[in-house]
Order: C-alpha cells, then sequence, then structure tokens
C-alpha cells in the first residue's frame, strides 16, 4: 500500500514535469545505485519508508521503459528532440556524446527482456541518426566550440 | 551353415539392441525439479517477453519505415532496415530456442505428471513441427527478404506459439502460486511445510 502511495506521490511532485518517457527514463535511472541496483530518493523516503521509494522509483522506472518500447519511431524521434532541447546541451555536443557513449544502455531496469531493450536501443541509434541528419540540413548557430569528450 | 550364421547374426543384433534399451536414459521422476523450473522459464520468456502483441507489432511495423523514408536520406533507410533485419532474425531466434526448451521438456518430463489426452499430445506434436519448421522458413526469408517479407508467416507462428504456450501452462499449472497456495493449506492440517 505504501508503494502504491509512494508512486502516486512520485508521479504527482516529480514525474509530472516529465512529459516525455525518455526523460522519466533517464532521471529514473540516475536514481538507481550502479552497485547495489536500489533506488534512492531522499524527499520520497522521508514521506514513506526507503523500501516504498526504493520500490515506487523502480515500478515508474519499468513503466517508463515500457512506454518506449510500445513507441513508434516518429515518437521517438519527437521525444529525443524534446529531451535534446530540455537538456540545454548543443545538439551536436549531445548527438556525438550519446552516440559514442550510448548512455541510454545503462538505463534499462532490472528484469526487462534483452530483445525489448535491443529494440529500443536500435530505435534511438536510428533516431539519433534522423535527428543528426536534420541538424545537418540545418545552419548550426548552437554548435560548441570546445571538443566533445567523445570525439 | 547359412540358416545358422543367419540365427547368429539375428541373436547379435537382439543382444545389441537390449544393450542400447539399458543405456538410454530414462526420465528420472526425482530430482527433476530443475527441469520444470527451467520450462516455467522458458514459458514466461515466451509469453511475457516475445509474444506479446505489442512488441510483434513493434517490430514488424511498416509505418516506421514508411517514416523513415519520408524523413531522411537513403543510408538512413538502409540503417534502419538492417537494424530491424537484426532485431527481428534475434526475435525468431529467441523464440525457437525457448519453444526447444518447451519441447524438451515435454518430452521428457510432462508426461510423468500432466494428464494429457492423446489427442492434445498430437496437437502438441504437431504445434511443434510446425513451429520449428516456421522458425526455419522465418530465418530464411528474413534474411533474403529483409523484415517486412514475411508478414503472414509471423502471424502463423505467433499464433501456434500461443497454442504450445497454452498446453504447457496447463502441465505447469501445479507451479503457479495460487497452485501452490491450495497444496499448503491442505499439507498444514498434517504440520508439514512447503
Amino acid at each position: 500500500m505504501d508503494v502504491l502511495a509512494a508512486a502516486d506521490d512520485l508521479r504527482r511532485r516529480t514525474l509530472v514535469e516529465m512529459t516525455q518517457p525518455l526523460e522519466r527514463l533517464i532521471y529514473l535511472a540516475s536514481t538507481r545505485d550502479y552497485n547495489t541496483g536500489l533506488y534512492y530518493h531522499d524527499g520520497l523516503a522521508l514521506r514513506f519508508s526507503e523500501e516504498a521509494a526504493c520500490e515506487a522509483l523502480a515500478g515508474c522506472h519499468r513503466e517508463a521503459f515500457e512506454e518506449l518500447v510500445d513507441a513508434s519511431l516518429e515518437e521517438l524521434v519527437h521525444e529525443l528532440e524534446a529531451y535534446l532541447h530540455s537538456t540545454r546541451v548543443a545538439p551536436n555536443d549531445f548527438i556525438v556524446a550519446w552516440k559514442g557513449l550510448e548512455p541510454y544502455r545503462v538505463a534499462v531496469p532490472v528484469g526487462i527482456d534483452s530483445l525489448s531493450s535491443e529494440l529500443v536501443f536500435s530505435n534511438l541509434k536510428v533516431a539519433l541518426a534522423i535527428l543528426e541528419a536534420r541538424l545537418t540540413t540545418r545552419t548550426r548557430p548552437g554548435a560548441s566550440r570546445h571538443r566533445s569528450p567523445v570525439q | 551353415m547359412i540358416g545358422l550364421l543367419l540365427y547368429l547374426l539375428v541373436g547379435v543384433g537382439l543382444l545389441v539392441f537390449l544393450w542400447v534399451l539399458t543405456r538410454r536414459k530414462g526420465a528420472p521422476v526425482e530430482g527433476c525439479g530443475r527441469q520444470f523450473v527451467e520450462a516455467r522459464q522458458a514459458l514466461r520468456t515466451l509469453q511475457l517477453g516475445l509474444l506479446p502483441e505489442n512488441l510483434i507489432q513493434r517490430i514488424f511495423d511498416r509505418e516506421d519505415f514508411r517514416y523513415v523514408m519520408a524523413v531522411s536520406p537513403a543510408n538512413i533507410g538502409e540503417l534502419f532496415l538492417q537494424e530491424r533485419k537484426r532485431i527481428s532474425l534475434m526475435w525468431v531466434r529467441r523464440v525457437r530456442c525457448e519453444i526447444r526448451n518447451l519441447m524438451r521438456f515435454h518430452l521428457n518430463y510432462s508426461r510423468l505428471h500432466a494428464k494429457l489426452s492423446l489427442l492434445t499430445e498430437i496437437r502438441l506434436a504437431l504445434d511443434f513441427a510446425l513451429l520449428l519448421l516456421a522458425c526455419r522458413a522465418l530465418r530464411i526469408l528474413l534474411y533474403m527478404r529483409g523484415p517486412y517479407g514475411a508478414g503472414a508467416l509471423v502471424g502463423v507462428l505467433t499464433a501456434a506459439a500461443g497454442r504450445v504456450c497454452a498446453a504447457s501452462e496447463k502441465s505447469l499449472a501445479f507451479l503457479n502460486p495460487s497452485a501452490l497456495e491450495s497444496f499448503r493449506r491442505s499439507s498444514a492440517g498434517d504440520g508439514a511445510a512447503i
């Protein structure tokens, strides 16, 4: 019961700002400890308990990923573009970093079938290529002048 | 003399046949819990990971291809087709692997525990044969014609896989939490615990 309340609280207070599943996925993955696989959120843990907060974060993380699996390529391109704008990073730097580091690979929740995750990775790869092609056809006023660490 | 030789040959043949029969491994009744758990795992992977309708629709959806061709240059279209082909081949490979796991379980163990009628067993055997054949044909078609070259066969494969999963579900029903719970309740009176 606590977990449901915590998940509801998380959706209403924190995730409501993030309209795109991709944005939610990256955010929720960032609340997970790489060494233990447990999720931490101080505010949520204070209001409920650490266990409930962890379960709620894990549930919402899975939900965001499943939304990405169901998204068409067109939707994914829009989501990626919206996420790119929300990061306020220069678009070219973002694309170089995402193509090189593939940060989405570490954002997969536990228990997801490898085929679903491969489908999402594959779609993101194509979506990045589409965004990159769009950027090269436009002028590049937002391109950063300093070298990207991935280059 | 020839008659004696013939009898001797038949005798040796029978001895070899008997030796082969004694060497054959039968399915052990005890200690096969691992196989049940593996079969359950294969069934879960098929039902939740590989056969959900939305996932299959996503993999083989032509809309994605139309979108890519409409908004991006040809090289991205090629990249998309390569990627989708890789994913669809991965899907067939995984389905085939899990189907083989279930088939092995049915061949070796399910007859010890599930009361399947002869008709159901024959249907199941035909479905397994159809599935393995469909997987092979689908792989060849996907290799040759790409991810959108075998739409009908994908439908046949998923329908047959669904039937096999339903039959396997019956064989493994006693591993469901509700069945375990009823067993726990019925054994509680004797003070036994599972």
